[in-house]
């Protein structure tokens, strides 16, 4: 009963969190404001680092002692890295989400400087207010 | 009104649609069994390998398996992440190259006292927290990136409470700032060659990106600092991470808090040429 729970649980948040990707995907295509379009991305990034982080999750085995994955010496024996093995998730999903968050977070500042600098030029950040700006400068340079 | 109902009909179809895709495939088994019960062989290599001083050879001497991936065993690929990160950040700081490093005009007195005094006490323990994570990278979850941007929640926080006057008076001013990031950049692209400097003081054969000792090469990075595990080159790359991304961060924070003034100057004369 209880991994059958485990089971549904987990299944659960997988597909929640593939819901979330969906949505997020609609509202950057959907909505015309710029910054609704940013909030959609940093969501959508957040929710792929959290997926990605749950594929390295390791589900608790009965008959393994309820200790944190960490080695207690600083010369460890060959048995204490086997207990070690034992216990610890996988650590390259976490690897990966480290440098993505980073990099994440300073695309996201690049995007923030450049929805700032287009409202400042253009008084909105409506992608389709943008649109009809642009087209009357095309027509009054070409007329 | 009636085109716009059609749209968002196809609209929830297909955000349907997607999320059936997604999650077919994952009830089906595609990423194995749910919740998985064992870790990937190759996850088992990289655990077993990290710190084991039986297997010299392979070794990084950091406890902090995450960390000695990011540095040692996928350290490359860390460094060219590296360039996309501050590649990204340049290209933010570009955009306002007209006013970088100028003084803003507007002379802002900030909050209040009472404000500005309790953020003085706090911002020295995230700076604290900051410097401990990248410190001890090599040990705890933590690391140059992370403990870069918690540190770099002073800056943004500095700069709302005291105002940016207080920025252009201190000497946390942009040159100084750039002069910090250039120089840690500096340093994340030297570490890696330092193994071949070493060769004119007498070892014979070493690797770049060399962290401990392998099979055919002597050349070691420090494994111990004091009576702690010290990781090698990953102490370094932390260090000089964190120094890297508090800065660059502080950097693009002062372009966006420049006053409305100021910064309708960086885009003067794009309507002839955008």
């Amino acid at each position: 009963m209880g991994s059958e729970l485990h089971i549904a649980m987990y299944i659960t948040v997988i597909i929640s969190l593939y819901i979330n990707i969906a949505v997020c995907i609609y509202g950057i295509i959907s909505k015309p404001n710029l910054v609704k379009k940013l909030i959609s991305l940093t969501i959508l990034q957040d929710s792929i680092n959290v997926f990605l982080i749950l594929i390295g999750y390791r589900l608790w085995r009965p008959g393994i002692i309820l200790q944190p994955p960490i080695l207690l010496d600083w010369s460890p024996t060959s048995e204490a890295l086997k207990q070690f093995l034992e216990r610890a998730v996988d650590p390259l999903p976490q690897a990966l989400v480290l440098t993505a968050i980073v990099i994440g977070l300073a695309v996201n500042i690049f995007l923030a400087t450049t929805i700032l600098h287009v409202y400042r030029h253009f008084k909105t950040v409506d992608m389709d207010e943008i649109g009809m700006l642009k087209r009357v400068v095309i027509v009054e340079e070409t007329a | 009104m009636r085109n716009i109902k059609a749209r968002d009909i196809i609209f929830i179809v297909l955000i349907i649609l997607a999320v059936v895709v997604l999650a077919l495939p994952t009830l089906l088994g595609s990423l194995g069994p749910l919740p998985p019960t064992n870790i990937r062989s190759i996850a088992i290599n990289y655990l077993n390998a990290t710190y084991n001083q039986l297997n010299p050879g392979l070794w990084t001497s950091s406890p902090e398996a995450v960390a000695a991936i990011v540095w040692d065993y996928r350290g490359l690929d860390t460094l060219f992440e590296t360039a996309v990160f501050y590649s990204a950040i340049i290209a933010a700081l570009v955009l306002y190259r007209d006013i970088l490093g100028e003084k803003d005009v507007l002379k802002g007195r900030g909050l209040s006292i009472v404000v500005q005094r309790a953020t003085a006490i706090s911002m020295v323990g995230i700076l604290v927290v900051g410097a401990a994570t990248i410190l001890h990278g090599q040990l705890t979850p933590g690391g140059g990136f992370q403990g870069g941007a918690i540190a770099a929640v002073a800056p943004v926080i500095a700069i709302v409470v005291f105002s940016r006057f207080l920025i252009d008076r201190s000497r946390l001013s942009y040159k100084h700032l750039l002069l910090v990031r250039n120089i840690a950049l500096a340093c994340i692209a030297l570490i890696p060659l330092v193994p071949i400097i070493s060769l004119a003081i007498g070892y014979s054969q070493v690797f770049i990106f060399q962290n401990q000792v392998k099979a055919v090469s002597n050349f070691t990075f420090p494994q111990i600092i004091i009576d702690v595990p010290m990781g090698g080159t990953i102490w370094f790359f932390n260090l000089f991470e964190g120094l890297a991304v508090v800065s660059a961060f502080s950097l693009a924070v002062i372009v966006i808090f420049y006053s409305e003034d100021m910064s309708r100057k960086a885009i003067e004369g794009e309507d002839i040429g955008f």
